[in-house]
């Protein structure tokens, strides 16, 4: 009986998840017969001419995460060095409080926070380049880059740890200063959990929407000339999730191909984030 | 130069962890600091009034409750099926580990492509317009991962003597999971929870366009074509606005009560998960 219901009721949720995934492949359908690659190479959406190229959604996804990695990873791994390898069990577990607190702010908070004091603030910084607002593809990755800070901590303090403190009492028996343990033997033991980290932080960054949504921009066809010029990222611009956030998802609905490119963006989405989540998770529990 | 490498990267990383907690006190004490004047007794019984510049937020939180009690009734359930499928009726391990890194991508996944998916399914094609109920099954959708996931950490902690004990006195599979696993695990279940809807309560993409709206809804009385008013829709509303004065406080007020909410939330979750965490890692 109770074998029966939980299969039953295990069935529904995975039924769920699974009608989830087909419901994106197929109501996508319809915009990967017409455009076909062209749909993630080309750089012009127009929605009102039909057409869709989803290569600036694409860069500017890329673009926020790329610059909240920057950010945050540097930083997350060094406070996170400094937990595992500095402080004893007690004050660590007191400092990650706070750490847990930051991650546990509702995004749309932090999206206001990030209207209130980083918009302005980055507008005046940058007041040299000229840029037209403080709604910038900078402001989303600053903001971005505070939001998946807890995530770096926590999961880069997990991968310091599973080394073993044998091996740090070993190297330290021979001579080895604390700086050189763990440049030497802590570090190299724990990349490959701290790659993981990195991962899972970036399919969050990637899919984070309503903080990001507020001080983006919201400017379509944003892309870089020559593609490694930095100067779009000083202007408004759009990502996946932004887009699908917006007004179009409801206009969108009445139009089967427009539906569908909008879909085909929501497609896009998961197979990114679920390859960053999977993969960052697989490198996380290499014996399970 | 070596003593001084040593004591360098001591403080480069000290300065790094302090930057992080400045970062986390700073923007908690800026959201406390701003939102603390709008709080008083009217700002939680009345309703919104002059496009959220007056009134209160009585009716969002009306609706963030309802939202979050669907998803709690929805997810509980199915987390435990799941959580018992994995840890008891699976027998292949490699199913069960496909299974477990099948529910962390879906823990991953991001909350826009539930709205997208519940705005589709519940909203078009059910033709429940925006309802509540969409958001609460949107909302659970999103939370089962993450309670799923809790849940099965705390089973899988109970120590093997119990359940070689209750072999032992001759319980089969269907009486050592009612007396042993689900009885030791049901605080995960409740940390669980807690957790996942901590994460709802705060979540605005999920429910824009299932469940929300921002002015003129109470109680709902059906299914169909019955939204709900929600905190975190009500700030991002006034958040694309917050230039119109008078809204000031009253945003800040409001993100202070769903900050508390959610605190509150995760907080009580705080000691179990920081305890199962470290064991589960030394």
């Amino acid at each position: 009986m109770t074998r029966l219901l939980s299969w039953f009721l295990s069935t529904l949720a995975l039924g769920g998840f699974a009608l989830l995934l087909g419901v994106f492949v197929w109501q996508s359908a319809p915009i990967w017969q017409t455009e076909g690659t062209r749909y993630v190479t080309g750089s012009a959406w127009f929605y009102r001419q039909h057409q869709f190229g989803a290569l600036s959604l694409v860069y500017g996804s890329i673009a926020v995460t790329a610059v909240s990695l920057l950010l945050a990873g540097p930083l997350g791994l060094g406070a996170a060095i400094f937990l595992s390898e500095y402080l004893p069990q007690r004050a660590r577990l007191w400092l990650k409080i706070p750490i847990e607190l930051l991650a546990g702010i509702p995004s749309v908070v932090f999206g206001l926070l990030g209207i209130a004091l980083l918009r302005d603030w980055v507008y005046r910084v940058f007041t040299h380049f000229d840029p037209l607002s403080g709604d910038t593809l900078l402001t989303a990755g600053i903001l971005l880059a505070v939001m998946i800070l807890p995530t770096v901590v926590t999961l880069c303090d997990d991968a310091l740890r599973s080394v073993p403190g044998r091996q740090r009492s070993a190297a330290r028996s021979l001579g080895l200063t604390g700086a050189e343990v763990v440049w030497s033997v802590v570090l190299p033991q724990a990349l490959r959990g701290i790659g993981a980290a990195g991962l899972l932080a970036v399919g969050r960054a990637l899919g984070e929407t309503v903080a990001v949504f507020l001080v983006i921009g919201r400017q379509d066809n944003n892309l870089p000339h020559p593609w490694f010029s930095l100067a779009p990222l000083l202007e408004a611009g759009q990502s996946l999730t932004t887009k699908l956030g917006g007004a179009e998802t409801n206009i969108a609905f009445g139009d089967h191909l427009h539906w569908a490119a909008i879909m085909g963006l929501g497609l896009l989405l998961l197979v990114l984030t679920a390859g960053a989540t999977a993969l960052g998770t697989l490198g996380r529990t290499p014996h399970a | 130069m070596r003593r001084g490498m040593d004591v360098g990267l001591g403080l480069l990383t000290g300065g790094c962890l302090l930057a992080c907690l400045t970062i986390a006190g700073g923007l908690i004490w800026a959201i406390v600091s701003r939102g603390w004047g709008a709080l008083s007794l009217s700002f939680f019984t009345e309703q919104i009034a002059l496009v959220g510049a007056a009134g209160g937020i009585l009716w969002n939180l009306v609706g963030t409750t309802i939202l979050l009690v669907t998803a709690f009734l929805v997810c509980a359930p199915l987390a435990v099926a799941l959580t018992l499928l994995e840890r008891v009726w699976l027998k292949q391990k490699r199913v069960r580990h496909w299974l477990r890194i099948g529910l962390y991508t879906a823990n991953g996944l991001p909350s826009i492509v539930f709205g997208l998916f519940g705005f589709l399914v519940f909203v078009q094609w059910c033709g429940w317009g925006k309802s509540w109920l969409a958001g609460g099954l949107v909302l659970a959708m999103s939370m089962l991962p993450t309670v799923t996931l809790v849940l099965i950490e705390r089973m899988a902690a109970i120590p093997e003597r119990y359940i070689i004990a209750a072999t032992g006195l001759g319980l089969n599979e269907e009486q050592l999971v009612w007396a042993v696993l689900l009885r030791q695990s049901w605080g995960g279940l409740i940390s669980g929870c807690l957790l996942g809807l901590a994460r709802a309560a705060g979540e605005t993409a999920p429910i824009m366009f299932t469940a929300t709206i921002f002015a003129g809804a109470t109680l709902p009385k059906a299914v169909v074509e019955s939204p709900v008013l929600t905190l975190p829709y009500h700030i991002f509303i006034l958040a694309q606005d917050s230039f119109a004065p008078g809204i000031g406080t009253k945003i800040w007020g409001a993100a202070l009560v769903l900050l508390g909410l959610v605190f509150s939330m995760s907080l009580a979750a705080l000691p179990s998960r920081l305890r199962l965490h470290e064991e589960s890692h030394v």
